[in-house]
Formats: C-alpha cells, sequence, structure tokens
C-alpha cells in the first residue's frame, strides 16, 4: 500500500507536466485544427532560458528565494510566449489558407529548426542547473518520503490549470477563443478578431509548455536539446487520451499518463512502460474514438 | 568536332583527377566518435586526444615518411548515423579508422569496415560480440564486459553484499554487462532480488527507484551510462534512500557529479579502467601534461585516452607493416604488435581483436566529487 501511494504520488509529479504541456497542444488544436510538433521545442526552449537567466542574473541571489523565483517564472513565460507568437507569425498564419497538411509539415520544420538553434547557441552537451537553488527538503508523511519539491511541482501545475480552465469560461476574451474554436467564420461574423484569439491561444499555450520546461529544469537539473521530443510525444499522447481540443481533457489526459505509467513501471515491467502506457492509449480510443473527455464537441477548449 | 571536344574533356578530367591524386599526399586516419548527442562529451575528448597526438606524431615525421591527416566524422552516438559516418570514411580513402565509443554504435559500423579492409580500432565499446563475429579488421584498445562482469561480481563479493539488484538500459552494452554478472553473482551464492530496464533519455526514474527500494536490496548494480545514473542518484537522494549503487564503466565521466550533484553522488562505486590522471606510464604523464597545455583541461574520461591509444596503435602498425594496406596492418596488429607502450599500459592483441591483460580498477566519488581509485 505505502509503495502504491508512493508511485501514484511519482506518477502524479510527472503527469502534471505532461498536462502542462498537453495544455498547449490541445489549445492550439482546437481554434486551428493544427498538431503544433514545435510545441515540444518551445518546452526546451524554458528550460534553457530557465537556466541562462537564473546563472547569468543571479536571480534569487539579488531578490531573495521566493521574489527571485517569481521574476523568473515570469520572464520564462513571458519570453516563451513571444516566442510562441513570433513562430505563428512565421510558420503558421502565411499558411492560413492552405491546405492542413502544409501546416503540418511546416509545424515539423519549425521543430527542427528550432531545436538545432538550441544545439548550436548552447552546444550539444548537457546543461546543468546550479544544484543549490531550490530547497531539499524532504517531507515525511507517514513513512512515504515526498520531496518537498514535487510536491510544489504538482501544486503549481494544478493552480495554473484552474487559472486557465478560469480565464478560458469566464473571461470575454476567453469566451472568444471558445466561440473561435466552435466555428472561426461565424466567430469572425459576430465581430471577434480571430487573429488576435489565435495569437491569444499562441502566448497562453507556450507561456504553460515555457513554465513546465523551467519546473522540469529546476527539480530535474539536467537538460538537453532534445528532451523536448520525449515529453513533447508523451504530451501529445496525453492531449490524445483526453480528447484533442478539450482542456479539462488534457489536464485529466495528463495525469492519467503520468500515473500509468508509473504503475504500469511498478507492478507490470519498467523496460515495458512505455509500451503499457500506448496500449492503455489505444485501449481508450478503441472504446472511446474522441478520447476520455472529447465527446463534448459544443464545449470544445 | 564532338568527338574531339569529348577528347579533350576526358583528358581534362584524366589530368584533373591525377591532379587530386598527386595532392592527397597524406596518410589518412579516420575518427568516427559522437561529437553530438548523449555522449557529445566523450566524443569531443576523442577528437582533442586525436588532434594532439596527430600533431604529435608530425612533427616526429607522420607516418611512411607522409603527414598523417585526421578525418573526423560525427556518428551522433546513434547506430544509422554511424553506419553513414562508417560509409563515408570509407570512401574517403582512410587507411584505418579510430573508434568509437557505444558498443551498439560500433556494431553497425564493423561490417562497413570490414568489408573495406580497412582496420577500426574501436576505443569505449566493450560488448562482447563485437569481436566474436569473425572480423578481421577489427580491434579495440578497449577491455570486454565478461572481464568487466567479472570485476563487477568479485567486488560485490569484497564489498560484503548478500542482496543485489540489477539495473540496465536495454543497451547492448548495459543488457551485456547485466546478464555476464547476473550468472557470475547467482554463482557466488549471492542474490539477485531485482534485474529489470530503464528508459534512458528520460528525466524521471522515480517509479524505478521506488520498485527498486521495494525489493530491498543491499546494493544496486546499474549497468548503464552515465546521464542515467546520474539522475538515478539525484532522484534516489531525494527520496531519502541511502543503498548505495554501483556503476559499471560507462559511469566514468565527470558530468555523473554534475548531474548528480556533490551531495547525491558521494558514496557512487564505479568499476573502470584508470583514470586518466591515474595513469602511471610516463609516456601518460607526458602527455597529460602536453594535453593540459594544449586544452586546459584533463581529458574527459579514459576513454577517449583509449582512443587515443586507438590512433597510437595504427600508427605503429602502418608503420610496422611498412604499408597502408588494411590486411598487411591488421596482420601486424594481431601476430606482431607486442606489449606496445600504450597511454593506458601495454597493448597486446589476440587473435580476435581483443586487448590482452587486465585493466579495471574500483572508483569511489568523495564528498568532493572526485573519483578516487580504492584498494579492495
Amino acid at each position: 500500500m505505502e509503495e502504491f501511494i508512493q508511485q501514484l504520488t511519482n506518477g502524479l509529479a510527472v503527469g502534471g507536466i505532461y498536462a502542462l504541456i498537453a495544455l498547449g497542444y490541445t489549445m492550439v488544436y482546437g481554434v486551428l485544427k493544427l498538431i503544433n510538433f514545435a510545441h515540444g521545442d518551445l518546452f526546451t526552449y524554458g528550460a534553457y532560458l530557465g537556466l541562462t537567466l537564473l546563472t547569468s542574473l543571479a536571480l534569487t541571489d539579488r531578490l531573495g528565494f521566493t521574489l527571485g523565483m517569481v521574476v523568473l517564472v515570469l520572464m520564462v513565460m513571458g519570453l516563451v510566449a513571444v516566442l510562441g507568437a513570433i513562430l505563428e507569425r512565421a510558420a503558421y498564419r502565411p499558411l492560413r489558407e492552405s491546405p492542413r497538411l502544409s501546416a503540418v509539415v511546416s509545424a515539423l520544420g519549425a521543430s527542427i529548426f528550432l531545436q538545432n538553434a538550441l544545439m548550436l547557441i548552447y552546444g550539444a552537451r548537457f546543461q546543468v542547473y546550479p544544484d543549490n537553488i531550490l530547497p531539499t527538503a524532504t517531507l515525511n508523511i507517514f513513512g512515504l518520503y515526498l520531496p518537498l519539491m514535487r510536491v510544489l511541482i504538482v501544486l503549481a501545475s494544478v493552480l495554473m490549470m484552474i487559472v486557465l480552465y478560469v480565464f478560458i469560461q469566464k473571461t470575454r476574451i476567453g469566451t472568444a477563443i471558445r466561440a473561435a474554436a466552435i466555428d472561426q467564420g461565424a466567430a469572425r461574423l459576430m465581430g471577434i478578431d480571430v487573429n488576435r484569439v489565435i495569437l491569444m491561444v499562441f502566448l497562453l499555450g507556450p507561456a504553460l509548455g515555457g513554465i513546465a520546461g523551467l519546473m522540469v529544469g529546476l527539480y530535474y537539473g539536467q537538460v538537453n536539446f532534445t528532451m523536448g521530443w520525449v515529453y513533447g510525444m508523451k504530451a501529445f499522447t496525453a492531449a490524445i487520451l483526453g480528447g484533442i481540443g478539450n482542456i479539462p481533457g488534457a489536464m485529466v489526459g495528463g495525469l492519467l499518463l503520468g500515473v500509468i505509467e508509473a504503475l504500469g513501471a511498478a507492478y507490470l515491467s519498467i523496460a515495458w512502460k512505455d509500451a503499457i502506457a500506448f496500449c492503455v492509449l489505444i485501449l481508450i480510443l478503441i472504446i472511446r474514438p474522441t478520447g476520455l473527455l472529447g465527446e463534448r464537441v459544443a464545449d470544445k477548449i | 568536332m564532338k568527338k574531339r571536344l569529348l577528347i579533350l574533356v576526358a583528358a581534362l578530367g584524366l589530368a584533373l583527377g591525377g591532379g587530386v591524386a598527386q595532392a592527397a599526399e597524406t596518410v589518412k586516419i579516420g575518427l568516427m566518435a559522437p561529437l553530438t548527442g548523449s555522449w557529445a562529451s566523450e566524443g569531443q575528448g576523442m577528437k582533442n586526444i586525436v588532434a594532439l597526438l596527430a600533431e604529435q606524431q608530425n612533427a616526429k615525421g607522420g607516418a611512411l615518411g607522409k603527414p598523417i591527416e585526421v578525418i573526423t566524422e560525427d556518428d551522433g552516438g546513434d547506430p544509422r548515423t554511424a553506419s553513414l559516418a562508417a560509409q563515408r570514411l570509407t570512401t574517403k580513402g582512410v587507411v584505418a579508422v579510430v573508434g568509437t565509443y557505444g558498443s551498439s554504435v560500433t556494431e553497425a559500423s564493423q561490417a562497413i569496415y570490414d568489408e573495406a579492409k580497412i582496420p577500426q580500432i574501436a576505443n569505449g565499446s566493450t560488448a562482447i560480440r563485437l569481436t566474436e563475429k569473425g572480423f578481421k579488421h577489427f580491434f579495440r584498445t578497449a577491455p570486454r564486459d565478461d572481464e568487466q562482469g567479472r570485476m563487477a561480481a568479485q567486488t560485490i563479493g569484497k564489498l560484503g553484499f548478500k542482496k543485489v539488484a540489477i539495473l540496465h538500459d536495454s543497451t547492448s552494452y548495459a543488457k551485456g554487462l547485466a546478464d555476464e554478472a547476473n550468472a557470475l553473482l547467482k554463482k557466488q551464492g549471492v542474490d539477485v532480488v531485482f534485474f529489470d530496464a530503464l528508459t534512458p533519455k528520460e528525466s524521471d526514474y522515480t517509479a524505478i527507484l521506488t520498485k527498486l527500494k521495494g525489493a530491498n536490496p543491499d546494493v544496486v548494480l546499474f549497468t548503464g551510462y552515465y546521464p542515467e545514473a546520474g539522475q538515478l542518484l539525484r532522484q534516489k537522494k531525494g527520496m531519502n534512500w541511502k543503498t548505495p549503487f554501483i556503476g559499471g564503466d560507462a559511469t566514468n565521466n565527470a558530468d555523473l557529479v554534475k548531474i548528480a550533484g556533490k551531495e547525491a553522488a558521494e558514496g557512487f562505486y564505479f568499476l573502470s579502467p584508470p583514470q586518466p590522471q591515474d595513469l602511471d606510464t610516463p609516456e601518460a604523464k607526458a602527455f597529460l601534461t602536453d594535453y593540459q597545455k594544449k586544452y586546459n583541461e584533463l581529458p574527459p574520461s579514459i576513454w577517449a585516452v583509449l582512443a587515443g591509444d586507438g590512433f597510437r596503435v595504427a600508427v605503429a602498425g602502418i608503420a610496422g607493416a611498412k604499408s597502408t594496406d588494411g590486411d598487411k596492418v591488421a596482420d601486424y596488429l594481431h601476430t606482431r604488435l607486442k606489449n606496445y607502450s600504450g597511454l593506458s599500459g601495454p597493448i597486446s592483441f589476440d587473435a580476435k581483436g581483443d586487448r590482452e591483460g587486465d585493466v579495471y580498477r574500483v572508483y569511489k566519488v568523495d564528498a568532493e566529487g572526485k573519483f578516487v581509485l580504492q584498494k579492495l
């Protein structure tokens, strides 16, 4: 039982990261029906930008830990969001009226470009975050060892998901995003600036992906320029698992995928962990082709 | 008129061709190394060492009176890239090839070099299979996994551990070593309570660590590479789990401590041929001084030094055979090169192309993150 709960928390921490990245995939898909393959690389940029800002500005030394972290998080979110907007402008907007396949190829090209640019800037070696930044305290709850940071990661991801959900449901721009997701043409006729909505989506998704990258960098300490691929793949899977285009679906899908992986590794086989996760995905898609929460088409995004 | 033009073009072509052949008055030695990818730091070290040795050798007159030219190809630490790199090197007219680091990567290139009759001297590839295929042109300056497996079982015995967990990463190297150690440990009467593989290149291994902890071993033998070993140690500390880890020789890289952090890395044992700074031959000491002068650091690991030995052996083979013919060089290395004084100690090859003699040592990471040679 103790091991089960431990594995459950392991899975939730990884799943929280998957969910944050999956949100970027699912929002873009909801509005544009486009799978943004470069999203995983924006996640990697978050991790690298965080490292550079942290080491070159020494934020935590100058502003103290809490304030320094807040500033760091905001800077990374802002920069990656800008990067996402540039990506939309350069790689997707010129292809808005082209067949969907062209945009997908453009996404793959953007992914390769971003990844290699990162390699040329930082080099191919592993980059390592300074190891004395985060508190290394470990909570001991009834014999369960939970590193404090893991708990914070899960809390932070859940918090961000809730903020996003409220933003989409309750604000004017959120309503506009939902409207554009249902029918772009009709939304335009109602006076919604669809280009602005798409820009908004390309600011929000990358900002969350960038935060996920920063959290992975801070917690696991090592980053490399190809890390976005594995995470991107898993997050994309999570988005489909929950029903792509659906925001709560991406959250549930991410957390679920993390937990399936952890429990699969624990009770079946570590080496088959990924195979187990993908088998579950296939099973769910056979039973519910639209994903877990994918049926509420009217409520998309 | 047309005919004449054709002849003219053909003559021009011949003249140009001849010109190229004449300009190529160098002995070309290929280096295949992981300059990018997860093992890039190994590859950069290999490249630096071979470049320095080639410079020194050229100052002494090169090989067969001609300067040596090193042609480097990146194998990316990936078998598919490696087979392309091997094909490129064979078409560039190299007479011998040094490299590479990973066993599965080397494996993808072996047949290509053998078919082209180009001697290949691998530096980091320790999987047993590589020399069991009967390739006449394949050599390695690295020891074999079965020797490492023997040393692992012996060390675990000497340190008095009774319950062992074995973890590999499904690469041919790590799986081979894990299987070998598993068989020998069982023969010694040590209880192997866990045997499984992780997926390399992930960042979160807590699910695996939790499962390992549940098996309650005295020690964990991890046979994979340093990026994963570093993560395992870091996350093991986060779980407050104190059981010691022993690594195979692929964990021998200074980046291990950077990834894990000093505190988490402390107490980690690993098996390896001696560290560059623990090499005690006069030649090695002189070379390390030169290396530090040129690059302001020590070589990243012994594997880069073994690439240097591969290069020196290739040069010695060409000089000894008085030819750049692949068959003659390979024959010379197999039969007549005995106790050649390499940087990492005496080098001789057996009929399979394996290096003869005992090279493994046991190391432990201290509180400063330094690798300290252990006497057991």
